[in-house]
């Protein structure tokens, strides 16, 4: 037998193997932000990205992601003189708070995030404590996570459940023949109990009284008693006041043969809930969450809302709902404040932007909450009304919320009270 | 009254859901004296399959609740060989295992259909069945409760009316006294198995046009079928399918007058109750030691 020698040995071959597949690996997973040679700047998301509540936290990630991205590839953004990259730093509590407290941590402490978005309820109350200590700024969707002391927190976006009011607002004006109401919701404090004290005051300023209202649990699998109960009182209107089960409901309604007006807080994932009625049904729906390639959202205070929704549509198809775009509201007015304020440190972001009159993403922009949960740390502006025309949601109005609070603000913390809801 | 009619209508169909989830946990319950924690996750699979296969990727929904049943079923199959044969002696290593079940089905589930929000599948069957103006019915509905009757009527005559379902109504008996007779358990554990799993994958390939679907759904299934299972008489299947009935008229007279949060208090607090009162149930036997 004759042995040829070459000169490829096996480890050599090996070395060269390893060294490959490194290569090919590191360039495949280190993103192209790692060569620029701008700074970096963490945002953080301590958010849902898995569970039940994973639509209103993963969409909202996407969003921000492609708002980084556009900012990043246009050469990143200044401030204070110096220009960053944007990185999005994520972390997944699946809405368990012990697992918020500990993404907070991990943001800030391990990520260095300069701000940290969050969905708001028991999460938030979870993280306040620290995140106050240590003057993180700290978004949330949900104003009434808000208190007294929390004075780095910020609603800056989705004032939920206020801006209902303007949809209730509108539908009175514009169908005066609607006078009974009938709402149903989830039983929980942070979401439906908050919807529904406020959907009750803003029926009574609109002189619809409110014949029924179901509060139900997360354990209903069939919506066809529910239903059936509240429609026996024969209302004009409809409401969801926030509801996890909007399609089975919507569902119900079609069947039973509802023909009335239907208002809802969001009509997330609205194609579904026509494919299970029909577009005839569902046309006409109200609600508050518009869809960001609406020709009404030129001139809104957010960069091409038409180019963002092709993208976030184009990459994630079936993932829009109402927090697609809030995070990504929230990070452009941060971007905003930052560079006024010429930092990306919480505490001159944070005073410069309590401080200091804002632009809301809709028009106008006050701060306001006080008169609610102690703190004036709620950013309130226009709020679109939404309706489904041709089986496509479209802004019909942009409700002012303000003024609506500032008229009617005893009567929704009449509301709050008697669903034995926090108020100052 | 058209509010009382509608309202026994929605409970009679609700009782036919109730009744194909419980009797799988009966089934093997009885046989096997196990308790299937994981029980509602295979009617979730049931509903997953019809969510893939149907509305994600167009196979005909009919094709797709047999193709729902089959692969329930050969879950079910696969837990008896592997997790709960082995557990004869230990049924608290087969209800440990079942829960170890429970969580590998909820992540193949998410895995498969991803994070994000519940699957819905538009129903196979529009429309609706008004009767005297007052009723309505959508036709989903009407195909599932008439499927569903007609499943329990096929399991009735199973098991009344053939050698082998004499043979695994003889093992839920007496197990002991069943072998001694010649009777193989094994076999007999295997086809209450199968049969438990092929109804609850038929359960949820109807429940799918109909409800929200997602991985966790199976949790308000199993506490259902534990009520109707405990009222009924554990181990009795005429009993769950009479509880089913009886639960689900009550559950959904006291959500419609009442509300549905009472209506699950009440529910639990009559199977207390019951445990209290009856421990053997509507149909339920003692057994002397």
């Amino acid at each position: 037998m004759k042995i040829t020698k070459t000169n490829t040995s096996r480890r050599k071959f090996l070395k060269q193997v390893a060294a490959g597949a490194t290569t090919a690996t590191a360039a495949s997973i280190i993103p192209s932000r790692a060569f620029s040679a701008n700074k970096q700047l963490t945002i953080g998301m301590n958010i849902p990205m898995t569970g039940d509540l994973a639509p209103w936290g993963l969409p909202g990630y996407y969003g921000c992601e492609i708002i980084a991205k556009n900012i990043n590839a246009a050469g990143g953004v200044t401030i204070g003189g110096e220009t960053y990259d944007i990185n999005i730093a994520s972390y997944d509590h699946a809405y368990e708070t012990d697992k918020a407290v500990q993404g907070m941590k991990k943001l800030v402490l391990e990520d260095d995030a300069k701000m940290v978005m969050m969905l708001g309820g028991s999460t938030v109350a979870a993280v306040l404590p620290w995140a106050m200590r240590k003057q993180v700024l700290t978004t949330t969707l949900l104003p009434s996570d808000i208190t007294p002391d929390s004075k780095h927190l910020v609603a800056t976006c989705e004032s939920h459940p206020l801006y209902n009011v303007t949809g209730v607002e509108w539908l009175a004006r514009n169908h005066p023949d609607a006078k009974t109401a009938v709402i149903v919701t989830n039983n929980d404090v942070e979401y439906g109990l908050q919807s529904t004290a406020t959907y009750e005051a803003a029926f009574e300023v609109a002189g619809i009284e409110v014949v029924d209202t179901n509060l139900h649990g997360f354990d209903v699998t069939d919506f066809a008693p529910i239903v059936s109960s509240v429609l026996a009182k024969n209302p004009d209107i409809f409401c969801m006041a926030t509801s996890f089960y909007v399609t089975p409901i919507m569902e119900q309604l079609y069947h039973q043969g509802f023909e009335g007006k239907v208002i809802s807080c969001t009509l997330d994932y609205y194609h579904e809930i026509i494919a299970k009625t029909s577009e005839d049904f569902v046309n006409g729906t109200i609600f508050q969450f518009p869809d960001f390639d609406d020709p009404a959202l030129a001139g809104v205070n957010f960069p091409d809302p038409a180019g963002f929704s092709a993208d976030f549509l184009a990459n994630h198809p079936n993932d829009w709902t109402a927090v697609a775009w809030e995070y990504p509201v929230i990070l452009v007015n941060w971007i905003e404040n930052a560079q006024a304020a010429g930092s990306v440190e919480s505490v001159e972001v944070t005073e410069h932007m309590t401080g200091t009159e804002q632009n809301f993403v809709f028009g106008g922009g006050s701060w306001w909450g006080s008169q609610l949960w102690g703190l004036d740390n709620v950013l309130i502006g226009k709020w679109p009304v939404v309706r489904v025309d041709d089986g496509k949601a479209r802004i019909q109005e942009y409700g002012d919320l303000a003024a609506w609070l500032d008229a009617n603000n005893d009567v929704l913390i009449k509301h709050m009270k008697a669903h034995g809801l926090r108020t100052v | 009254m058209d509010l009382l009619i509608q309202t026994v209508v929605n409970g009679f169909i609700q009782s036919g859901f109730y009744a194909l989830a419980a009797i799988g946990l009966v089934l093997v319950f009885g046989v096997m004296r196990v308790v299937n924690f994981a029980h509602g996750e295979l009617v979730m699979i049931g509903a997953y399959t019809i969510w893939y296969a149907h509305a994600q990727n167009g196979v005909p929904y009919l094709f797709t609740v047999v193709l729902a049943i089959l692969i329930v079923t050969a879950i079910g199959l696969l837990m008896e060989r592997f997790l709960f044969r082995p557990m004869t002696d230990d049924p608290l290593g087969g209800l440990i295992c079942s829960i170890g079940v429970l969580f590998i089905l909820q992540v193949i589930a998410t895995y498969v259909g991803g994070e994000g929000p519940s699957k819905q599948v538009p129903p196979p069957f529009e429309g609706t069945l008004i009767v005297f103006e007052t009723v309505r019915i959508p036709y989903q509905r009407v195909f599932s409760i008439g499927v569903s009757i007609f499943a329990l009527a096929v399991l009735w005559y199973f098991l009344t009316r053939t050698k082998l379902g004499w043979a695994v109504r003889a093992v839920s008996m007496d197990r002991e006294a069943a072998a001694l007779q010649g009777i193989s358990t094994v076999r007999i554990s295997m086809v209450a198995i199968g049969v438990g799993a092929a109804m609850a994958g038929l359960a949820g390939a109807l429940m799918a046009p109909l409800t929200n679907i997602n991985p966790h759904m199976g949790h308000n299934v199993i506490i259902t079928a534990f009520i109707v299972t405990i009222v009924g008489g554990v181990g009795s299947l005429p009993g769950a399918v009479i509880a089913s009935v009886l639960y689900a008229l009550f559950h959904t007279f006291v959500t419609t007058y009442f509300s549905g949060t009472i209506a699950t208090i009440s529910g639990l607090l009559i199977m207390v109750l019951v445990l209290i009162v009856r421990p053997t149930g509507i149909m339920g036997h003692r057994v002397s030691e």
